[in-house]
């Protein structure tokens, strides 16, 4: 049975201010810190656009290949919920931002239907249970008002798999652009629409993360087809996806469906641009992920997945790599470093390179000290571990570690030491326990703090032992 | 077969259907007021139809203003939120539960 | 003090002729008085004497030592606002409204908050839980709506005093004519709707109203003008009003140079003889004194009733969902869900006629309707305003009777049915909808009742409507 699925992307844009008022949209921990008779919907109170909030929507949909509207109104929707504070929403009905345009992702084009801008509602805490479950409701309207960019696909998924992989692709684009902060919670929301072929249009909602959209949408079609298989009718609906069971259910609430009644929004006017102004805007938008991923690969020649794993983990990695490549010709070399041990670092603390106090200068000269034998890979990783922690340079930790160069005597002289107090590791050996080398190895290492490469120690210890 | 609409009137069922759209909750004595007074109004404006418009956009303001619009800063205003209500819970708005 | 003009009487005050403290107590006693035999108020200003203290710091302003009284619908901070809605019944404002700051800065002493119908619907002022203010000329009848008590104060104040009134569908010039003042309403979006407890939001305009056509002049000075608070408020710079009328006292050669056109329909059937032709003596009073008229048609005025009501409905349905009982206004215990929370609330703050029209307006905007409703009265309104700017292409004023009826008894209005009643707009909707200003001027008794002759200008002149307004006071002054 084909699938077809379609997204409702909802992403919270990183202006300074709300898309209707001044209220500032940092994260704050006191509750309705942020609010103004605007976004609270006081009597009286009128939205003012925030023009910041336009030009942002207007780099995503030109990223997405739309054709943008020069010409564009706001409309009211109009439903009642506690967490709206107007009971209505400014959002686009008619005349949106953009339409008509596409991704392509792994080789398959998903084709997006609109993009417009509406402002956010507040957020909800249920309290004594869950949204079936609960006895009232508090709210916290900092989130209200806050601009939001609504991307609809068309229904071009097949599977749970090319939904995330889309909405990757997408966040990390939104990244680049610089209009999106994916750390802050919330900060994109997906609506999707599933119909499993014979069966009706299934709409869950309000969605966050895409390892969840992912594990939504497989249990939808998985429940969907089970009940087409079984002689069932699967009608339309909307479903409410729990984080915790990971389960979709029904949330049965009324026995009508809310008649939004959209009238053109009477306190806000017609917006337009010419020519001009839309070109400017649309220069603005900086290099995107797949572009710069081509760019890496032919510039430095290094391989595309690690270019990949580079510019796809954060934009600030891929400056921090182009910015090594100033400073060492080893391109190959430095992407492999940021790509697997910088990157484990970094994974670890759960941090940004930009939170690090670590330099490409600063990094470049440890793989420098790699490169001419002054360290081995193996202490290199050990110091990039403090580096990230602590931000002091290579050099300084080496000496803290009071590593120096071990001399080929000093070598000599360890290793005989070492086959003289391990007799029978040593005998071992000699006896054809090959693997009874490492161990010996691992005992070097140990006295001289790692500074021995292990591959001379190795030599060594088997001229020793073989003589 | 989709049900043919009728303009310039209304039934007590279908503006029952309103009221819960606007979340009016009537008495029974009210939704048959209001349906014969409303029945009274729409026919009242029924001559509408008659005014030859339907090549015309619709007009949403009389006085047209364009781009009207302010930069992104910031302004705080100071003010205390939950003065005209009872309904709050340490700096949280209170409301109805859901379902 | 009378039958000063506040110009005169500011200048008085700033100098120091006039005490303005010494007249508090009196203007207190007066306002109280006011109150018991009008109602015309909903909420007195409790502050008046310190309001008039923090003046003599300044010493200067366009409305220096004037009682300001305002629509109840236009929010002041700390001080109760409820539109006439028991929904909002205890509702403090945290901030004033655009008109109250520029008020204040001038500074005007704001005397308190005038009686109206719930939110703006309403021709009569009677459809509201508080005060229905009597009508000066005869308490057994209406002062006219939705600004009645604006109307009712500007009548009868004996001391310096202007009125913030706001109108919708007429509701300036329908109490400016009931209680025999001068009301104008300004072209959309000339002065700032920001503090406005909506109604229609591209139909509401915030306007003046007082004793003179000079006292309204000058309060329109004082609170028109850009405000980057309000979307829709406009850019074109303000003119200086009063400077305007003085032209005319100097120059009446600027007012005898106008065209004045007269539209047949506005005095079809369904407008009292008695009025037009008390009408028609104005005309013709200012034709004998040099401005020529000419009869004209605007066959788009008759449908510019239902497309006003369904417009203004359904972008009141909106407005009105806000009142919720969640983060102001009237709220009960949290019991049920907010399905059934709401609609309890609701149905317990809204009065009648506010039911009515946030259902009409719902009805209008849903699915399947919104075409046939509201998209086509848009469509009116575009037709509407394209004849109004035809016809002003032409002349420089249109006059009309200002409402098809004399102020009516309260028992008679009881026996309206809706229908009844919204016909009474006839006359003031299609300017409304157009968003012209008017201004209203009384132009003789008939039964010893008020007409008002309507003065209809194109969009931002309110400068000619004004001068014309100007001209016909002073020469009806002279031939009485």
């Amino acid at each position: 049975m084909s699938v077809k699925i379609g997204l409702e992307i909802h992403v919270q844009l990183n202006t300074k201010t709300k898309l209707f008022c001044r209220c500032p949209t940092k994260e704050t921990e006191a509750p309705n810190e942020h609010t103004c008779p605007v976004c609270l919907g006081f009597p009286g109170s009128k939205p003012m656009l925030n023009k910041k909030a336009v030009e942002y929507a207007i780099m995503v949909a030109r990223a997405l290949n739309c054709k943008v509207n020069r010409t564009f109104i706001f409309s009211r929707k109009n439903y009642f919920y506690p967490d709206l504070p107007k009971n209505f929403q400014i959002t686009q009905y008619e005349f949106p931002l953009a339409v008509d345009g596409f991704v392509d992702v792994n080789g398959k084009r998903i084709r997006i239907k609109r993009v417009h801008l509406e402002e956010d509602p507040g957020r909800l805490i249920h309290v004594g249970g869950d949204i079936t479950t609960a006895n009232y409701v508090l709210v916290d309207y900092n989130r209200s008002g806050i601009p939001l960019v609504e991307i609809v696909t068309e229904p071009d998924f097949e599977s749970g798999k090319e939904a995330r992989e889309f909405l990757q692709e997408l966040s990390t684009m939104l990244e680049y652009i610089g209009v999106f902060d994916k750390e802050r919670e919330g900060s994109m929301r997906v609506d999707a629409n599933v119909s499993v072929e014979g069966g009706e249009r299934v709409e869950i909602k309000n969605i966050s993360g895409f390892a969840d959209v992912e594990k939504a949408l497989n249990y939808e079609i998985l429940r969907q087809r089970m009940i087409l298989k079984g002689g069932g009718k699967v009608g339309r609906e909307t479903r409410h996806f729990d984080e915790k069971t990971k389960v979709t259910h029904v949330l049965r609430r009324k026995e009508f469906e809310e008649d939004y009644g959209y009238i053109p929004e009477p306190d806000l006017v017609v917006y337009s641009l010419d020519e001009a102004e839309l070109k400017e805007i649309f220069a603005r938008l900086p290099e995107l992920p797949s572009q710069r991923v081509r760019r890496i690969v032919s510039r430095y020649s290094i391989p595309e997945n690690l270019a990949r794993v580079i510019v796809y983990k954060e934009k600030a990695l891929a400056d921090f790599f182009e910015e090594c490549c100033k400073y060492f010709e080893d391109y190959v070399e430095i992407a492999k470093w940021v790509a697997t041990d910088l990157l484990k670092c970094l994974n670890w603390h759960g941090i940004s390179v930009k939170e690090t106090k670590i330099t490409p200068q600063g990094f470049v000269e440890m793989l420098k000290m790699i490169k001419n034998g002054e360290i081995t890979a193996r202490l290199g990783k050990e110091i990039i571990k403090q580096y990230v922690s602590t931000g002091k340079h290579p050099r300084k930790i080496l000496e803290e570690m009071g590593i120096e160069r071990i001399e080929e005597s000093k070598l000599r002289e360890i290793c005989e030491e070492v086959l003289r107090e391990n007799e029978k590791a040593a005998n071992d050996y000699k006896n054809g326990r090959k693997e009874a080398l490492q161990f010996l190895i691992g005992i070097v290492l140990k006295k001289t703090k790692g500074s021995a490469d292990p591959k001379s120690a190795a030599k060594v210890l088997r001229e020793m032992l073989e003589s | 077969m989709e049900e043919k609409i009728e303009y310039w009137k209304i039934d007590e069922s279908l503006l029952s259907h309103v009221t819960k759209v606007a979340r009016l909750a009537l008495s029974e004595e009210e939704i048959e007021k209001f349906t014969k007074e409303l029945n009274e109004v729409l026919e009242s404006f029924k001559k509408i139809d008659e005014a030859n418009v339907d090549e015309l956009q619709p007009m949403v303001h009389a006085v047209e203003v364009k781009n009207a619009w302010r930069e992104d800063e910031e302004e705080k205003f100071q003010w205390e939120p939950f003065a005209n209500t009872e309904h709050k819970e340490e700096r949280y708005f209170k409301g109805p539960r859901i379902v | 003090m009378q039958n000063m003009e506040l110009a005169s009487y500011i200048e008085e005050a700033i100098n120091g002729e006039v005490d303005v403290e010494s007249l508090v107590e009196r203007v207190e006693r007066e306002v109280k008085e006011i109150q018991e035999g009008y109602e015309c108020f909903i909420t007195l200003a409790n502050d008046i004497r310190q309001q008039v203290k923090n003046l003599e710091k300044t010493r200067k302003g366009k409305l220096f030592g004037v009682f300001v009284s305002v629509k109840d619908n236009i929010c002041t901070k700390g001080l109760r606002t409820t539109a006439g809605s028991k929904i909002l019944e205890n509702y403090v404002p945290p901030f004033d409204a655009t008109c109250v700051e520029k008020v204040k800065k001038e500074g005007g002493i704001i005397v308190g908050k005038t009686a109206m119908d719930e939110f703006g619907f309403g021709t009569f002022c009677v459809n509201t839980p508080f005060s229905i203010p009597k009508n000066p000329f005869d308490k057994s009848r209406s002062c006219g709506g939705s600004s009645g008590g604006a109307g009712c104060i500007s009548r009868v104040a004996n001391f310096p005093h202007v009125a913030i009134a706001e109108s919708t569908g007429g509701s300036i010039s329908c109490p400016a004519c009931f209680c025999g003042v001068v009301g104008l309403t300004p072209t959309y979006g000339r002065v700032s709707r920001w503090g406005l407890i909506d109604y229609a939001n591209s139909l509401d305009k915030i306007g003046c109203m007082g004793s003179c056509v000079k006292d309204v002049a000058l309060l329109l000075e004082v609170i028109a003008g850009y405000d980057e608070r309000d979307s829709t408020s406009l850019k074109t710079p303000v003119e200086n009003y009063l400077h305007a009328l003085k032209e005319v006292d100097e120059d009446s050669k600027i007012v005898e140079r106008m065209r004045v056109g007269v539209p047949k329909e506005y005095f079809a059937e369904g407008v009292d003889e008695k009025i037009s032709s008390k009408v028609w003596d104005a005309i013709k009073i200012l034709e004998s004194e040099g401005i020529p008229y000419e009869e004209i048609s605007l066959p788009t005025t008759h449908y510019a009733l239902p497309a006003y009501y369904i417009i203004a409905m359904a972008e009141a349905s909106t407005n009105l969902a806000k009142y919720c009982g969640m983060r102001y206004g009237l709220h009960l215990r949290l019991e049920g869900n907010y399905d059934e929370y709401f609609s309890k609330v609701r149905a317990q703050g809204f009065g009648e006629e506010a039911k009515r029209r946030i259902l009409l307006g719902t009805f209008a905007r849903m699915a399947g309707y919104r075409e046939a409703y509201y998209l086509k009265a848009c469509k009116v309104r575009r037709k509407l305003v394209n004849e109004f700017k035809q016809a002003f292409s032409k002349f420089d004023a249109l006059l009309a009777p200002t409402m098809p009826i004399l102020p009516p008894k309260f028992e008679e209005i009881e026996k309206l049915t809706p229908a009844q009643a919204y016909a009474m707009d006839i006359l003031t909707v299609a300017p409304n909808l157009a968003g012209v200003p008017m201004v209203s001027v009384p132009c003789g008794l008939v039964n010893g009742l008020p007409v008002g002759l309507h003065i209809l200008g194109d969009h931002l002149q309110e400068k000619k409507i004004l001068q014309l307004a100007y001209f016909f006071e002073r020469v009806r002054k002279e031939k009485v």
